[in-house]
């Protein structure tokens, strides 16, 4: 028998805002961040293996796509660690109001880039 | 206190002490990343290292066990399908940073 149910909204059509989006980017990358994680587990592990195993790692790292990574796995915490702190502000009562929300919403955001930034050059020192 | 409260709370408890492990983390991988496997190995085996590591491992694991059940929770219908991914989840959490712990404090250079 067919469902005559009313079909909530689908992805497709639904009308996006900051909030939907940031809260699905929210799940989404904290499941690719543990998936990075388990990445590094691996990348620690490859150590026991000794200098001539780890030469392979190393070229990798060094490449192109090892920089990219790299990158990617800072904006991915970055992202991660400013949206986990606007939830920890809507846990102690703030930032409910729409606009507020939208504005926290944009900083998780660009922040993120920001924040990626800082820290490759803390990181590579480079001031 | 109800499993559900209990769960929030270990996971805003969980979320608190990860945002400086990851911030510590993530400025040290990428200072470290591209260095050869002699100054890797330095780093991690430093005491502070692998101290921070293994907690950032336990608590991460931890949090995303709690947060993706969550999703498992949220999407996976069948009642089935969804008790065994929460137990392979659950499992992993235990056993990848276990091994992990193992690994640093067996790093020596």
């Amino acid at each position: 028998m067919d469902n005559k149910n009313p079909l909530s909204p689908h992805i497709q059509i639904y009308s996006w805002s900051i909030s939907s989006l940031i809260s699905i980017s929210h799940r989404i990358i904290g499941v690719i961040n543990i998936i990075l994680l388990t990445i590094v587990c691996f990348w620690i592990a490859s150590m026991l293996l000794g200098s001539t195993s780890y030469e392979f790692i190393y070229s990798i790292l060094n490449s192109f796509f090892g920089k990219f990574l790299v990158i990617g796995i800072t904006w991915s915490f970055s992202f991660q660690i400013l949206s986990e702190i606007r939830h920890l502000f809507w846990d102690l009562g703030y930032g409910f109001e729409i606009t507020t929300s939208k504005i926290s919403g944009l900083i998780v955001i660009f922040g993120s880039f920001i924040i990626t930034i800082l820290i490759y050059i803390l990181g590579r020192q480079l001031i | 206190m109800v499993n559900a409260t209990k769960k929030w709370v270990f996971l805003k408890i969980s979320s608190v002490i990860l945002i400086p492990l990851m911030l510590w983390f993530i400025i040290n991988f990428v200072s470290i990343y591209d260095k050869n496997f002699d100054e890797v190995l330095v780093f991690l085996t430093k005491e502070s290292s692998k101290f921070l590591l293994s907690i950032l491992m336990i608590v991460a694991f931890f949090f995303s066990a709690l947060s993706i059940s969550e999703i498992f929770e949220d999407y996976v219908h069948d009642e089935k399908i969804k008790n065994i991914s929460i137990k392979l989840l659950y499992s992993s959490a235990i056993i990848i940073p276990f091994l992990t712990m193992i690994v640093i404090f067996n790093l020596d250079i």
